[in-house]
C-alpha cells in the first residue's frame, strides 16, 4: 500500500464519528492529566486500559495515544504556570517557561509551547511514516535472536542512559521480568510462582499491575500536599498574542528540538523525557547569549517542547513495526493491544493497514483538536490548577478499584493492587524507577520466549547472537552502552556533584 | 556516620526477592539445557542477577550519606485501607455504601480539617460512580446490601 492510500485509509478510518469520540476523548483526558501535577499519562492510561475491553482495538490504541501526546501539550502548562511539571517530559519547559510566567508573559509561553508542540508534532507524524514503512521492509529480515538482542539492548538503554544511577534502574528492570515470569509458562505449560491460586494462572494482571504502581503509589506520595495558591490572574486568548520577535526566534529551535525528538524518540529505550533535556542543552549551547535562558527565553520552551512532542509520536516506530515497546508508556500502549489478541510486528501494515493508518491519522487529527482545545480554552485549563487534590484522589482510588474489578469480576485484583500499590509507594520513597519495572514486565516474556526459540535453532550454541550480523550488532551496542555506562559511574565517584539534573522518568 | 538508607533497605529487600525467586525456581521448576531451556532457567538466571543487583545498590550505600526521605505512613495505610474496605465490601455492602466509607477512609489524611467538605465529596463521588458504573456501563454490581 502505498504511503498515498494509506493516509486516505487511514483518515476515512479516523473520521468516523465513532473513533473520532475515542480521539477526542483521549486528548481532552490527557491534558486534563497533564495539567494536574501529580498523575502523570502513565497513570491517565492505566485508568484507561478497562475501557479498552469495550471498544475495538483501534480505537483503543487510538484514544490510548491521545492521552499520551495530549499530556504533553497540558504538562507544559503547569510546568510554566506553577513551575511544577505536569509530566516529566515537560520538566524542563519550567526552566524558562516560569520566568516568562513571573515576567507576566504567562500567555506567550504557553502559546510557544503550544505551536512548538504542534509544530513537534507534524514534524514527528512525517517521521514515523517514513521510517516505520522502512523498518517493517527491514524487519521481515529479523529472526528470534536478533529480537531478542534488541530488546535486552532496548532495557539497557532504559535504565542507563540519562540516569543518575543504572543498577537501580537495572534493578527495576530485573525485578519487572521476574514478575512477568509468573504464570503460565507459555514454552512448556508449567504454572510457575502461582502458590496453588488459581487467580495467577495468567500471571500478574497489567492493569493491576500499571494502576497499582502509578495509581495509588502516585495518590499516596500526593495526598499530603498542600492546597495550592491560585494561580497569576486569568489568561485569555489575547494575552497569549506574541510580539514579532518572539515569532522570529521560534522556527530554528523548533526544527531543532523536532529533529532530536525524532530521532531519540523512535530509538528504543530512550525516549520522550531525554529529549527534551537534550534539546534544552541544545538551545543554550547554540544560543548567542546563552545567559539569558533561565531568564525567560523563548527558545527554552520551543524547543523542548517541540522535541518531547515528535518523541512521543515517533515512539510508536518500534512499538509497531516490531512489536518492541521502547519506553513503559509503549508497553502499555502494547499490553492494551495484547489484550486484544493483536501482536504488533513487521506485519502489521499489510495484515491491519486501518490500525497504523488509522494511528497516523488520528495523531493529525489529535493534534488539531489539541490546538483548538488549547489555543480558545487556556482559561479553562488554567482554572482546573486551581482545584486541590483533595477533590480528586477518592474518585481516582474508586476508578482504579472498579476498573480493575471490570476486568474479571475478582475481588483477588482489587487486594492485589492495594499490595501493588504499597510496594510502587516504598519503591518510590527509596527513588526506585516503577516505569522501569513495567517496561520489564512487559518485555520480560516476549524476551524469554525468543530467547529460547533462538537457542533451539541454534541447537544450543549461543554464538548464534554473535553470528547474525543484526543481533551482532545489538549486542555490541548494549556491551558499548554498558562499558559506558560504568566509566560514567567511575567518573563521577571521582568527581562528586551535586544535584546535577537527571533525566529519570518515561 | 552518614548512610544512604533508603538504599541499603532498597537493595537488601530486591536482594531478597531475588535469592527467594531464585531458589524457588532451583528446587521446582526444570533449568533444562541450553539447547532446550527449561522453564526453570529464566526466573533461576533473573532470581540471581536481582540479587546481585541488589547487592551492588545496597554495599556502596553504606559508606555514603543519602538524601532524607519523608515517609507518610498514615497517607499510606488510609489510601489502602480505603482500597481494601472497598473491594471486600463490595459484594456483602453493595456500591453505593462501599464508596461512601472508601471515600471517606481516604480522605482521612487529607490536609484540611473539617468533616463538611469529607461528607459532601463523599455524597459527589458516590453520586459519580453510581451514575457513570451503573447507569452508563450497566455493571452487574448491587447497589445496596442484600438484607
Amino acid at each position: 500500500m502505498s504511503t498515498w492510500d494509506g493516509l486516505l485509509t487511514g483518515f476515512a478510518f479516523a473520521l468516523q464519528p465513532g473513533v473520532l469520540i475515542y480521539c477526542l476523548l483521549g486528548v481532552t483526558l490527557g491534558t486534563f492529566i497533564g495539567v494536574l501535577p501529580g498523575i502523570g499519562a502513565m497513570a491517565a492510561i492505566s485508568l484507561l486500559l478497562p475501557i479498552t475491553y469495550y471498544i475495538s482495538a483501534e480505537a483503543a490504541l487510538i484514544m490510548l495515544a491521545g492521552v499520551y501526546y495530549g499530556a504533553q501539550y497540558g504538562g507544559a502548562v503547569s510546568s510554566i504556570l506553577l513551575r511544577l511539571p505536569g509530566t516529566p517530559q515537560s520538566a524542563v519547559t519550567a526552566l524558562d517557561g516560569y520566568p516568562l510566567a513571573r515576567q507576566g508573559r504567562a500567555g506567550v509561553a504557553l502559546f510557544t509551547s503550544m505551536i512548538s508542540s504542534f509544530a513537534g508534532s507534524v514534524i514527528g507524524i512525517v517521521v514515523l511514516v517514513l521510517l516505520a514503512g522502512w523498518l517493517s521492509r527491514a524487519a521481515v529480515a529479523f529472526g528470534a535472536a536478533d529480537y531478542a538482542a534488541m530488546m535486552v539492548l532496548g532495557l539497557v538503554a532504559a535504565s542507563t542512559i540519562g540516569s543518575a544511577h543504572p543498577a537501580k534502574g537495572f534493578a527495576m528492570i530485573v525485578f519487572g521480568m521476574l514478575l512477568g515470569c509468573i504464570g503460565t509458562d507459555v514454552n512448556s505449560g508449567v504454572q510457575r510462582f502461582v502458590m496453588g491460586r488459581t487467580e495467577m494462572l495468567d500471571g500478574i494482571n497489567l492493569v493491576a499491575l500499571a494502576m497499582g504502581l502509578f495509581g495509588v503509589a502516585e495518590v499516596i506520595g500526593n495526598v499530603r500536599d498542600p492546597d495550592r495558591q491560585a494561580v497569576a490572574g486569568r489568561i485569555g486568548l489575547r494575552a497569549m498574542a506574541p510580539e514579532r520577535d518572539d515569532l522570529k526566534r521560534m522556527p530554528l529551535p523548533v526544527l531543532r528540538g523536532s529533529a532530536l525528538g525524532s530521532f531519540f524518540g523512535a530509538l528504543p529505550g530512550t525516549g520522550s523525557t531525554l529529549s527534551s533535556f537534550l534539546a534544552y542543552a541544545v538551545e543554550r549551547r547554540v544560543a548567542r547569549r546563552p545567559e539569558r535562558f533561565g531568564q525567560g527565553a523563548i527558545e527554552g520552551v520551543a524547543g523542548p517542547e517541540a522535541a518531547n512532542n515528535s518523541a512521543s509520536i515517533t515512539a510508536f516506530v518500534p512499538t509497531l513495526t516490531l512489536g518492541i515497546p521502547g519506553d513503559p508508556i509503549m508497553a502499555l500502549m502494547l499490553g492494551a493491544l495484547v489484550i486484544h489478541g493483536v501482536q504488533p510486528g513487521p506485519m502489521m501494515l499489510e495484515t491491519r493497514p486501518e490500525m497504523f493508518w488509522g494511528l497516523v491519522a488520528s495523531f493529525g487529527i489529535g493534534n488539531l483538536l489539541l490546538l483548538i482545545l488549547n489555543l480558545p480554552l487556556i482559561g479553562i485549563w488554567v482554572s482546573l490548577l486551581r482545584i486541590p487534590f483533595r477533590w480528586l484522589y477518592p474518585a481516582i482510588l474508586i476508578f482504579v478499584c472498579l476498573g480493575v474489578w471490570s476486568v474479571r469480576g475478582l475481588t483477588f485484583d482489587i487486594v492485589m493492587v492495594a499490595g501493588i500499590g504499597l510496594a510502587g509507594y516504598l519503591l518510590a520513597l527509596a527513588r526506585f524507577n516503577p516505569a522501569l519495572l513495567l517496561l520489564g514486565f512487559v518485555l520480560g516474556p516476549l524476551i524469554e520466549t525468543n530467547l529460547r526459540r533462538a537457542l533451539l535453532i541454534s541447537r544450543g550454541d549461543p554464538m548464534v547472537f554473535l553470528e547474525r550480523p543484526i543481533s551482532a550488532f545489538f549486542v555490541v551496542a548494549t556491551a558499548g552502552l554498558l562499558v559506558y555506562s560504568a566509566i560514567q559511574a567511575w567518573r563521577r565517584r571521582e568527581t562528586p556533584e551535586p544535584g546535577g539534573a537527571s533525566a529519570d522518568g518515561p | 556516620m552518614k548512610r544512604d538508607w533508603p538504599d541499603i533497605w532498597g537493595g537488601l529487600a530486591l536482594a531478597l526477592v531475588g535469592l527467594a525467586a531464585a531458589g524457588w525456581a532451583w528446587v521446582h521448576y526444570d533449568p533444562g539445557t541450553l539447547r532446550r531451556m527449561g522453564p526453570g532457567a529464566f526466573p533461576l538466571g533473573l532470581g540471581l542477577a536481582l540479587a546481585g543487583l541488589g547487592a551492588a545498590i545496597a554495599v556502596p550505600a553504606l559508606r555514603r550519606a543519602g538524601a532524607p526521605v519523608k515517609p507518610e505512613p498514615w497517607a499510606a495505610a488510609c489510601v489502602l485501607a480505603a482500597i481494601l474496605v472497598f473491594g471486600l465490601g463490595l459484594r456483602p455492602l453493595g456500591l453505593v455504601l462501599a464508596t461512601a466509607s472508601a471515600v471517606l477512609i481516604s480522605t482521612l489524611p487529607a490536609p484540611r480539617p473539617g468533616a463538611v467538605w469529607r461528607l459532601v465529596l463523599a455524597a459527589l463521588v458516590t453520586a459519580l460512580t453510581v451514575v457513570l458504573f451503573h447507569v452508563g456501563l450497566q455493571m452487574t454490581l448491587p447497589l445496596w446490601p442484600r438484607l
